[in-house]
C-alpha cells in the first residue's frame, strides 16, 4: 500500500505543525497556529465554475460562513453579481459543512478546506455552506455545536436556497474529523426541534471513549496519529473535569442517549482503515443501526486520515461519488 | 538579529535573473546561540510547483518533494528523540513564510543540534524495533528512497500545474444579513456603473436619481446602505465632471488623524513597519529613516522609544519627513520635527530631523534626502506608492522613476503598506465593483469597531474621499490606484527589490495589538512573508518589507562583485536648497 508522495508531505507537515502547537499544560499556541495556517480569501469571481463569498450570519456571535455556489450560466462574467440570487434548479442540495481539525485547528477559510468545499460543489452539484465555528481550547463544548446549530437555522430560513420543486431547503450536514462529530450533535438537535435534515455525512468522524480499543492500541503512532494527542484534543474540547465517556465524545457509550424512535437523518459514515480511532467510528455506525436508523458505512481499508484532502487516490473518488449519490435524490 | 544574512548573497547571483520567482530566505533566531540559516531558491527558472499542494497553500516544486519528505522525516526523528526540542521550536524560534515548505522545514532542522538526528531508517538509541518512530519510518507503507534499497518512489502522475494566476481576478466579498432593498441598490449601482463604462451618460444619470430615491428606503446607518450613499455621490460627481473635491492639506490631516484613531489599519501598518525597521537597524549606529508621508509623525514615537531601549544603546537617528508644503507661512514639517526631537531628547536618543516639502512624491529627488554612505537607510511608505501609478498619457507613471531612485539609495529596508485591493483595473465597472465590496467591508469594520463620534464620522469622510477619487477621477488626478500584494511583489521584484519576510514574532505582536480593540472581527494573516490585516477574513491592508537586491557586476576576471553600501549611492553631500529644515541634533 502506497501513499502518494505529495499527500505524505502534506499530512506529515500538518502533523509537525500540530505538534508545535499543543502545549503539555493544555493550552494552545493560537498565534503560531494562525500564522502557520494557509488561508485563502473568498472569491466572488468564478474559478472553475465556482464562486464563494463570506457572510456574517450572526453579528453578536461574529459567526462567519463561507458559501460556495456554481457560477450562473447566463452571466459568465460576474460583473452583475447577485450573490444570494435564488437557486434556479428544481433540486439543489445544500451541504452545511463543518471543517475538521480536532476542534482546535483550521478555519472555514483554510486552504485545504476551501479546496475541499469547491470540489464538493463541483462533484455534487450542491451549494456548500462552510461554518467557521469557534474552536477549542478557548471555546469548549458546546460552543462548536451552538455555532453549528445557528448555521443550520440560518440556512434553513434562507428563501434563496429553496429548491424550486417544493420550495424547501434540502439540507445535508457534512464534516470531517471534529466536523463529523459536530454533524451528529447538530442533527440530533435538529431532530428534536423538528427541522428537517435530509442526511448526515461523516468523514473520519472524531469520536472516542475512556476504553482503549484494539485499533487505538494497534495503530498508535503508526499513521500520523497517536493516542496521546487524541486525548489532548478531548481534554481541550470537553468541559473541564470531564472524561471521554461524555456523550459528546462517546454518543453511544455508557452516558449516551438512545436514538430509538427519533426522526434522525440517514447517515453516510466513512471510515479509513488506517485511522486509529476506527473502532469508535465503527461503533458509531453500529449504534445508529441498532437504534433503527438508516446508515451506510463506507470502510476504506487502506486509507489514512486526510485522504480526501487531495484527489490523487482512489479513495477520494470513491467517497466523492458516494457523497454525490447520497445528496442527490435519485441515488440513495 | 535580522532575518537576512548578507553573506549568503552569493546565492543571489541569479536573483536578478529570476525576478519572478519568490525568494525564500528564512531563518530562525532564538535561544542562546542565534543561528541563521538560509535556503535560497533564486537560481532556478520559474518553478514547477506541485499543483495539488499549491491548492493546499504550499509552494513545493515537484522535483523537491523527495527532499522535503526526507527532511520532514529527519525532523520527526529528532522530535521523537527529544521532546524538549518542541517548545524550543514553538516558542523561541521565529518562523517565516510557511508556504515555502522546504525552507520552513530546513530552517527548523537548522535550529536543532545536528546530533539529534541520524539516519532516518535507524534512529539511534532506540532499542525497541517496534517503536512508533521506527514503525512509521521503516514500515514501508510509503515507498521512500531513504528506506528502501532500490528507490522506486511512487510519484503521482498528476501533471503539476502552475498555480492559476487567480489573484488578479480575485473579488472577496464579506456580507452581513442583507434586506431586499439593499440588494436592489447593489443591482442599481452595478447597472449604473456599467452604463458609465459604456458611455451612456443619460441612463447613468437617471439611475443616480433612482438610487437616491432607493436610499430613502434603505437603512443607511450600516451595511450596504451606508457605503452606497458615498458611491452614488461619487457617480453623480463623475457625471458632472467634478472629480474629487479639492482638499486642503489641513483638512487631509484632520481626517487622517481621525481615521488613525477610529480603526487599527494605520496603527497596524506603523507597528509592523517599525518592527521590521528595528530588526533591520540592529547592529547599526547611524540610521536614517525616510518617511514618504510624515503627516503628524504618529509612527515615530514608538520607534524612537524602541531604539532608546536597545540593549547596546540607541543609534544616532536621522528622520527625513516628506510632506506637502504648508500654506500661510507655517512650517508644519518643522513643527512635527521639533516635537519628535523633544521626545528623542527625553529618552536620550541622538536625533536629527529634516523636512522635505514637496506636493508630490515624484518631485522629490534623492539628493534632497542627503543620504550618507555610512548610515543604514529605511524607506517607509505607508499608502503612498499607489499614488505614483497614474499619469496623463503620454507621460509614464512616476513609479518608473521613483522606484529606481529608492533602489539607488540602497536601503537596508523599505517598509511598504498598501490597501489590499484592486482599484486600478482599467475597466470602470471592474474597478467600481471591487471598490464597492472593499469599502463596504471597511465601513462595516468602522461601524463595529468604533462607536465613538466624531472619530467615526470623520474617518468615514477620509474614506469617502478615496471613494470619490477612485470613482470620479481619471489620469493623473486619480491617485487612489490601490493594487494587491501580488502586483506589488511583481513590480518591486522587477525594480530590483527582494522581500524581507515578516515572521511569526511580528505576526504575534500585531495580533496582540488587535486585541486592544475590543471588537472581534479583526485578524492578522500571513501571506508568503507579508502580513495582512483582515476584517472577517477579508484582507484589507497588506504590510511588507523589502531590501535592495544586490546587483551583479562582472569584473574582467570573471569574479562576481556584490553591491554593498559603499558603491552606487548618489548621495554626495551637495549644498541644499532652502526647502529643508534642519533641526539641530539634541546631542552633537
Amino acid at each position: 500500500m502506497v501513499v502518494p508522495l505529495n499527500m505524505w508531505v502534506l499530512i506529515s507537515n500538518f502533523k509537525l505543525k500540530y505538534n508545535l502547537l499543543r502545549r503539555p499544560d493544555g493550552t494552545f499556541d493560537r498565534h503560531l497556529a494562525e500564522f502557520l495556517d494557509r488561508k485563502v480569501p473568498a472569491n466572488a469571481n468564478p474559478v472553475d465554475g465556482i464562486f464563494s463569498f463570506d457572510v456574517i450570519i450572526d453579528r453578536t456571535m461574529n459567526l462567519l460562513c463561507r458559501i460556495y455556489r456554481p457560477a450562473f450560466t447566463e452571466e459568465p462574467q460576474p460583473s452583475l453579481i447577485d450573490l444570494e440570487k435564488p437557486v434556479d434548479a428544481e433540486f439543489v442540495p445544500v451541504i452545511v459543512f463543518f471543517h475538521g481539525g480536532s476542534f482546535a485547528h483550521s478555519s472555514a477559510n483554510s486552504a485545504i478546506y476551501d479546496t475541499l468545499c469547491r470540489r464538493l460543489v463541483g462533484i455534487c452539484k450542491a451549494i456548500v455552506v462552510s461554518v467557521n465555528y469557534r474552536r477549542a481550547p478557548e471555546n469548549r463544548y458546546p460552543c462548536a455545536y451552538d455555532d453549528g446549530w445557528l448555521a443550520l437555522k440560518w440556512v434553513s430560513s434562507r428563501s434563496w436556497l429553496q429548491s424550486k420543486i417544493d420550495s424547501k431547503v434540502h439540507i445535508f450536514l457534512a464534516g470531517d474529523s471534529s466536523g463529523g462529530n459536530i454533524v451528529h450533535s447538530v442533527a440530533l438537535r435538529a431532530a428534536e426541534a423538528e427541522i428537517e435534515v435530509s442526511g448526515n455525512i461523516l468523514l473520519n468522524p472524531m469520536f472516542g471513549g475512556e476504553e482503549r480499543t484494539e485499533s487505538e492500541k494497534k495503530l498508535d503512532g503508526k499513521y500520523f496519529v497517536g493516542i496521546r494527542e487524541r486525548d489532548w484534543y478531548w481534554r481541550a474540547f470537553l468541559p473541564e473535569g470531564e472524561n471521554r465517556d461524555h456523550p459528546a465524545c462517546n454518543p453511544f457509550g455508557p452516558r449516551g442517549k438512545s436514538l430509538e424512535g427519533i426522526k434522525f437523518p440517514k447517515s453516510l459514515v466513512v471510515v479509513a482503515g488506517l485511522d486509529l480511532i476506527q473502532d469508535w467510528q465503527l461503533a458509531y455506525a453500529k449504534g445508529l443501526e441498532k437504534a433503527g436508523q438508516e446508515v451506510k458505512l463506507l470502510f476504506l481499508e487502506q486509507a489514512t486520515i486526510g485522504f480526501y484532502l487531495l484527489p490523487n487516490n482512489n479513495h477520494f473518488y470513491t467517497v466523492m461519488n458516494e457523497i454525490s449519490s447520497f445528496v442527490n435524490p435519485n441515488g440513495k | 538579529m535580522g532575518p537576512f544574512d548578507p553573506s549568503a548573497a552569493a546565492a543571489a547571483a541569479a536573483a536578478a535573473a529570476a525576478a519572478a520567482s519568490s525568494s525564500s530566505s528564512s531563518s530562525c533566531s532564538g535561544g542562546s546561540a542565534p543561528k541563521r540559516h538560509h535556503h535560497h531558491h533564486h537560481h532556478h527558472p520559474p518553478p514547477d510547483l506541485d499543483g495539488l499542494l499549491a491548492g493546499a497553500g504550499y509552494k513545493v516544486r515537484s522535483s523537491e518533494l523527495h527532499h522535503v519528505a526526507q527532511r520532514l522525516e529527519r525532523l520527526e526523528t529528532a522530535l521523537v528523540n527529544s521532546a524538549a526540542h518542541i517548545p524550543h521550536l514553538a516558542s523561541d524560534a521565529v518562523h517565516y513564510n510557511p508556504s515555502d515548505l522546504a525552507s520552513w522545514v530546513d530552517s527548523m532542522l537548522s535550529e536543532l543540534p545536528s546530533s539529534s538526528f541520524s539516519s532516518p531508517c535507524l534512529p539511534s538509541g532506540f532499542p525497541d524495533p517496534y517503536s512508533p518512530a521506527a514503525a512509521a519510518l521503516g514500515g514501508g507503507w510509503v515507498d521512500h528512497p531513504s528506506c528502501s534499497p532500490h528507490p522506486q518512489p511512487h510519484q503521482n502522475v498528476v501533471v503539476p500545474q502552475q498555480p492559476q494566476p487567480q489573484q488578479q481576478q480575485q473579488l472577496t466579498v464579506v456580507t452581513a444579513l442583507e434586506e431586499d432593498s439593499g440588494i436592489q441598490l447593489v443591482h442599481a449601482l452595478m447597472t449604473c456603473a456599467e452604463s458609465v463604462q459604456r458611455g451612456d451618460a443619460s441612463l447613468a444619470g437617471s439611475l443616480v436619481e433612482e438610487m437616491r430615491a432607493l436610499l430613502t428606503r434603505v437603512d443607511t446607518s450600516r451595511g450596504i446602505g451606508k457605503v452606497a450613499g458615498y458611491f452614488i455621490d461619487a457617480l453623480g460627481r463623475r457625471l458632472l465632471g467634478l472629480g474629487s473635491a479639492p482638499a486642503s492639506a489641513f483638512e487631509n490631516e484632520v481626517l487622517y488623524h481621525h481615521f488613525y484613531e477610529a480603526c487599527p489599519y494605520l496603527k497596524f501598518a506603523h507597528f509592523t513597519a517599525n518592527q521590521a525597521i528595528l530588526e533591520a537597524f540592529d547592529g547599526h549606529d547611524c540610521v536614517h529613516v525616510i518617511d514618504f508621508n510624515l503627516m503628524h509623525g504618529l509612527q515615530w514615537p514608538a520607534l524612537i522609544q524602541a531604539l532608546a531601549l536597545r540593549p547596546r544603546g540607541p543609534p544616532l537617528l536621522r528622520l527625513t519627513g516628506i510632506g506637502p508644503p504648508s500654506p500661510d507661512g507655517r512650517d508644519v514639517l518643522r513643527e512635527i520635527g521639533l516635537r519628535l526631537a523633544e521626545l528623542a531628547r527625553s529618552v536620550n536618543v541622538r536625533f536629527a530631523f529634516r523636512g522635505v516639502a514637496a506636493s508630490r512624491l515624484e518631485d522629490v529627488k534623492p539628493w534632497m534626502l542627503q543620504v550618507s554612505p555610512k548610515e543604514a537607510v529605511a524607506v517607509n511608505s505607508i499608502m503612498q506608492l499607489h499614488r505614483l501609478l497614474g499619469s496623463d498619457p503620454p507621460r509614464d507613471p512616476p513609479i518608473g522613476s521613483v522606484l529606481p531612485w529608492i533602489r539607488s539609495l540602497n536601503p537596508k529596508i523599505m517598509t511598504v503598506a498598501e490597501q489590499e485591493a484592486n482599484h486600478n483595473r482599467p475597466g470602470f465597472l471592474d474597478r467600481f465593483t471591487e471598490a464597492l465590496y472593499y469599502y463596504s467591508t471597511l465601513f462595516d469594520s468602522l461601524e463595529a469597531a468604533c462607536p465613538v463620534q466624531p472619530d467615526k464620522a470623520l474617518a468615514e469622510m477620509y474614506l469617502q474621499r478615496e471613494i470619490c477619487n477612485i470613482v470620479g477621477c481619471e489620469g493623473a488626478a486619480r491617485v487612489e490606484r490601490h493594487e494587491p500584494l501580488d502586483r506589488w511583489r511583481a513590480r518591486l521584484g522587477r525594480a530590483g527589490f527582494r522581500p524581507l519576510h515578516l515572521g511569526s514574532n511580528a505576526f504575534k505582536q500585531a495580533s496582540m495589538l488587535l486585541t486592544l480593540f475590543s471588537t472581534e472581527g479583526y485578524s492578522v494573516e500571513e501571506n508568503e512573508g507579508c502580513l495582512t490585516l483582515c476584517w472577517h477574513s477579508r484582507p484589507l491592508i497588506a504590510a511588507s518589507a523589502w531590501q535592495a537586491a544586490p546587483t551583479v557586476v562582472n569584473s574582467p576576471a570573471g569574479v562576481i562583485n556584490h553591491d554593498d553600501n559603499n558603491n552606487q549611492l548618489s548621495c554626495s553631500p551637495v549644498p541644499m536648497l532652502s526647502i529643508e529644515t534642519d533641526i539641530p541634533s539634541s546631542i552633537q
